[in-house]
């Protein structure tokens, strides 16, 4: 298994209640949104979500920092 | 028909005789093409193309798995043992799709699986929703809701497969060959079951209708991949047993049958 061309990262944010406020919980990695919706819902499956969403990581802009949002090291800046 | 139409039935004891049959036999088709399709995404959570499909096959399979557990379960009223049902059978015994028989070879003939013959068992669960048969409103909804990311990572696949000429030839073929077993498995035009079915509101279509709601659905997948389609009134029915709704006298091989039975495990079997 291995990165297919053409692929992005798209993070995902879910809530359990119409009141909560959106978490951040995972990331995927799909040709498109449609799969990253797939990939997203079957994945993240530890919790019955109210509302899950996905964006690519490239719709996010940083503010404060100049490095790519969501980055933990930097071997994983993609 | 409706759960609160007072011609519905609310046990299978009050299905009549001549229906309650069919009824047990759609119930176990539609749970062996369960149990064995969800063996086959469980063969690729470890082959898949990329991590994330893998995940997904393993989340199908296990939607696969307990949608057949759910209705094997029912069958008990309809005078089944469950247990027999899932560990005791042998390969002639199972009401399950010739597609079914073997593990694909390859992730095109895997999304051929997925995209047609899954495809085709919503169909058919979907006809259930408002059967006159009650027990099955409740657990038929539950299950649709699973079931409806599995069409959408089908669809994915086809799109992006389709991009390059080696994968939709290679996905044109295997939708192929998966189309007429697939338009086939809603049963003939003219044979009993399936007509009884619709007739006692037992199932919202016969199976045209059911052929049409399939292709309707998987159509446009069909097309994007060059896919070549028998029309249904062209469909050749040769060595077809509406019965065990399949092609010939065969079944799972061995493999598959010793798997899916959990022969390895019989000794420790705790039901």
């Amino acid at each position: 298994m291995g990165r297919l061309s053409g692929e992005k990262l798209y993070e995902i944010f879910a809530r359990q209640k119409r009141e909560d406020r959106f978490e951040h919980v995972g990331t995927v990695q799909a040709p498109g949104p449609e799969l990253a919706r797939v990939y997203a819902w079957q994945t993240y499956d530890e919790a019955k979500w109210f509302e899950m969403i996905v964006a690519s990581r490239d719709a996010f802009h940083p503010v404060n920092r100049d490095e790519s949002p969501f980055t933990l090291h930097p071997t994983e800046i993609s | 028909m409706t759960p609160s139409n007072p011609e519905a039935w609310r046990t299978a004891s009050d299905v009549p005789e001549s229906i309650r049959g069919p009824l047990g036999k759609l119930l176990l088709s539609l749970a062996d093409n369960k149990r064995l399709l969800g063996m086959r995404y469980s063969e690729w959570i470890l082959g898949a193309p990329t991590l994330e499909a893998g995940i997904a096959c393993s989340a199908m399979a296990q939607d696969e798995w307990g949608h057949g557990r759910i209705l094997y379960a029912m069958l008990k009223d309809f005078g089944y043992d469950p247990g027999a049902l899932e560990h005791e059978r042998e390969a002639a015994e199972y009401l399950s799709s010739e597609l079914l028989d073997t593990q694909p070879d390859d992730w095109p003939t895997m999304l051929a699986l997925n995209a047609l013959l899954d495809t085709a068992l919503t169909v058919q669960c979907e006809a259930l929703t408002e059967s006159r048969f009650a027990p099955l409103h409740y657990k038929v909804s539950k299950l649709l809701d699973e079931e409806r990311f599995h069409f959408e990572h089908a669809r994915g696949w086809t799109v992006r497969l389709a991009e390059t000429e080696t994968g939709r030839n290679a996905l044109g073929d295997a939708f192929t060959a998966a189309a007429g077993p697939c338009l086939r498995w809603f049963g003939s035009a003219g044979g009993d079951i399936g007509s009884a079915l619709a007739t006692e509101g037992v199932v919202d279509g016969d199976p045209n209708a059911l052929r049409e709601r399939w292709f309707d659905r998987v159509g446009p997948l069909l097309e994007q991949v060059g896919a070549s389609v028998p029309p249904s009134t062209e469909l050749g029915w040769p060595d077809w047993d509406d019965g065990r709704r399949r092609t010939g006298a065969g079944g799972p091989d061995p493999d598959t049958l010793a798997r899916v039975r959990g022969d390895k495990n019989r000794a420790m079997l705790m039901d």
